[in-house]
């Protein structure tokens, strides 16, 4: 739980706020480049988005090697032949 | 389905049946048929754009009329179907039913089917899946876009009556003894995904009406020629089809909640989570449609609450992706056709879920609006993750179905020919979009960067096309010739599972 409040907390500070105050900015009239705070947000966002990303890939493609069926570390769950797996009308 | 293989019976009693899985298998064949037609469309589309200047489509109303169908047929025709063949398929025997609540609705919501397509298909309109005013009203020519209006009219009393069927069924049919919270998450899905339909559809509906009145001139709704305001009709079309995008993929992420963990060889890993996710993302749908229109002109604090909105829905997603992950972890799992299908559907739904999470951010979306980036987006969600799903669910039907086993090497074959293709056409768009090339377009200048990304993308769909002839070859002959399945674990995977096989086909 703590983990998830602390990665949403990165998430709003690299990501919401700033958008948000730069919607705001351009709504009372102050000055804005708005190409460098779009290239700015698109590179804080593509990092965020790739770091995830590879986290989750990454996962994705060690759970396959090592959890296939093939592994020579593969073993049986502790739910076959227990009856847990079953679900019949 | 395997009743066949025991005791065969003609073509036109299955046709004519009201139940549950025989319409089902209408649903899914007329389904598959359709995908095979709109890829071939999308093939001719890409052909078109392997070089600069015209190719083998003869001038830009012909192409403009060519993607119209690939998008309307695949979107309409393809994933509904195929969704409400499934759950036509597995809902009642899953809620314990001998058959949905209203049998002959249900015929009658498929056989309403062929006559939308075929106005569909015989009128080939030229207006985008989207059908735009002032375009569609003013210019487009009739009776094709008429045509297309009607056939997307009985489309929609179509999804809504099989909606309504689902619903029914799953609140009022299901056995006693089962409560809502032990549902499987499929059925779950069905049932978030009809909901949404329930609400969302009618605006449509009501869209299509006006359009059409404007289009004879008895109206002027969304005519600026008389005052009507053309906005408005993308802000009725996208409240339907915004949330549209979570009835499409809700479906194909429950038949993933199937596969998983039957392959895992382990329950899933949170069964209430998925039922959390299913419903918030059906409540986020509504809240994020204009992020669509984020170029029309509304205010930066209006872009700004729909971009939240937007964002609202990456928890949920995320919460079936770790659902997910954590069920194969620590598994013995079986990578035969479903699994591997299912494992590349939620590695594409990732990808296309962060593309989505960039495009959402209004800014960006400036830059890349209209572009191909939003072409590879969305594709990558309806072909990577909603079609990789549903074809998963295909081959995991099959031996329920036919009573006999597929090649799973051309299975294989397919998998890994589909999978190379779908990251060389969309990722490729992504980056031909972040490098400015508009979407729609018949022709384009011969900037070298945008040739060789075009080429790359063409012969990824051409790879593609090829496994899905391989696909369709190994269904034809698996279903004729195959070797007779293991009906009670066709992969060996052991355990007792839901054997549709074994229902009987009472007569209504």
């Amino acid at each position: 739980m703590r983990a998830v409040c602390s990665l949403s907390l990165v998430l709003m500070i690299l990501v919401i706020l700033p958008t948000v105050n730069l919607a705001f900015g351009a709504e009372v009239g102050e000055y804005l480049d708005r190409r460098v705070e779009i290239w700015n947000l698109f590179f804080r966002m593509m990092v965020v988005a790739f770091t995830i990303g590879a986290v989750v890939s990454g996962t994705m493609i060690w759970l396959v090697i090592r959890f296939r069926e093939s592994n020579p570390k593969a073993t049986p769950t502790k739910y076959e032949g227990t009856g847990e797996l079953d679900r019949y009308e | 389905m395997v009743l066949e293989l025991h005791k065969p019976r003609p073509i036109w009693v299955i046709m004519f049946s009201t139940h549950h899985t025989d319409i089902g298998l209408l649903y899914m064949i007329t389904s598959i048929a359709f995908l095979f037609l709109g890829g071939t469309l999308a093939l001719a589309i890409r052909a078109e754009l392997f070089f600069p200047g015209a190719q083998i489509i003869a001038d830009s109303m012909t192409f403009n009329r060519m993607f119209t169908v690939h998008g309307t047929t695949l979107i309409f025709l393809f994933i509904l179907p195929f969704a409400a063949g499934v759950g036509n398929y597995l809902v009642p025997i899953m809620v314990r039913y001998k058959d949905m609540a209203y049998p002959k609705l249900n015929a009658i919501a498929f056989w309403m089917i062929p006559p939308a397509a075929a106005l569909v298909w015989l009128g080939f309109a030229d207006f985008t899946w989207y059908a735009y005013p002032p375009y569609s009203v003013i210019s487009a020519p009739a009776p094709a876009a008429d045509m297309w209006i009607f056939g997307l009219k009985i489309l929609g009393v179509s999804s809504v009556l099989g909606a309504i069927n689902f619903i029914v069924t799953i609140l009022k049919c299901k056995h006693p003894d089962l409560p809502l919270s032990k549902l499987p998450l499929f059925v779950w899905s069905i049932f978030t995904s009809s909901l949404i339909i329930l609400v969302a559809i009618p605006t449509f509906a009501a869209a299509l009406l006006m359009l059409l009145t404007d289009r004879l001139g008895v109206s002027g709704f969304f005519n600026p020629a008389v005052g009507g305001d053309p906005i408005a009709y993308q802000h009725l079309f996208w409240f339907t089809f915004h949330p549209e995008v979570y009835v499409l993929v809700i479906p194909a992420i429950g038949m993933m909640y199937e596969i998983i963990p039957r392959f895992s060889r382990k329950p899933i890993f949170s069964h209430s989570s998925g039922v959390i996710a299913f419903v918030l993302l059906a409540i986020v749908s509504f809240a994020s449609w204009a992020h669509h229109m984020y170029a029309t002109g509304m205010t930066f604090t209006v872009k700004t609450v729909f971009m939240i909105g937007t964002l609202a829905a990456v928890p949920a997603s995320a919460m079936h992706v770790f659902n997910f992950l954590a069920t194969m972890w620590g598994g013995r799992i079986k990578f035969t056709a479903p699994m591997k299908w299912s494992v590349g559907g939620i590695a594409l739904f990732f990808a296309a879920g962060a593309g989505g999470v960039v495009n959402s951010a209004m800014p960006l979306d400036f830059i890349t609006h209209d572009t191909y980036w939003v072409v590879g987006h969305f594709h990558l969600f309806v072909m990577g993750t909603i079609a990789f799903g549903s074809i998963a669910f295909f081959y995991y039907l099959f031996p329920y179905i036919t009573g006999r086993m597929y090649n799973e090497k051309l299975a294989d074959i397919h998998f890994y020919l589909s999978f190379v293709g779908a990251v060389m056409v969309f990722f490729t768009q992504h980056v031909l979009g972040l490098y400015g090339m508009p979407r729609r377009v018949f022709d384009y200048p011969a900037i070298p960067e945008w040739i060789v990304m075009n080429q790359i993308a063409t012969v990824g769909a051409m790879i593609m096309g090829a496994s899905m002839a391989i696909f369709l070859y190994n269904m034809i002959y698996s279903s004729a010739k195959g070797k007779p399945a293991n009906m009670d674990d066709p992969w060996g995977l052991g355990g007792k599972y839901y054997y549709p096989y074994q229902r009987k086909n009472p007569r209504h």
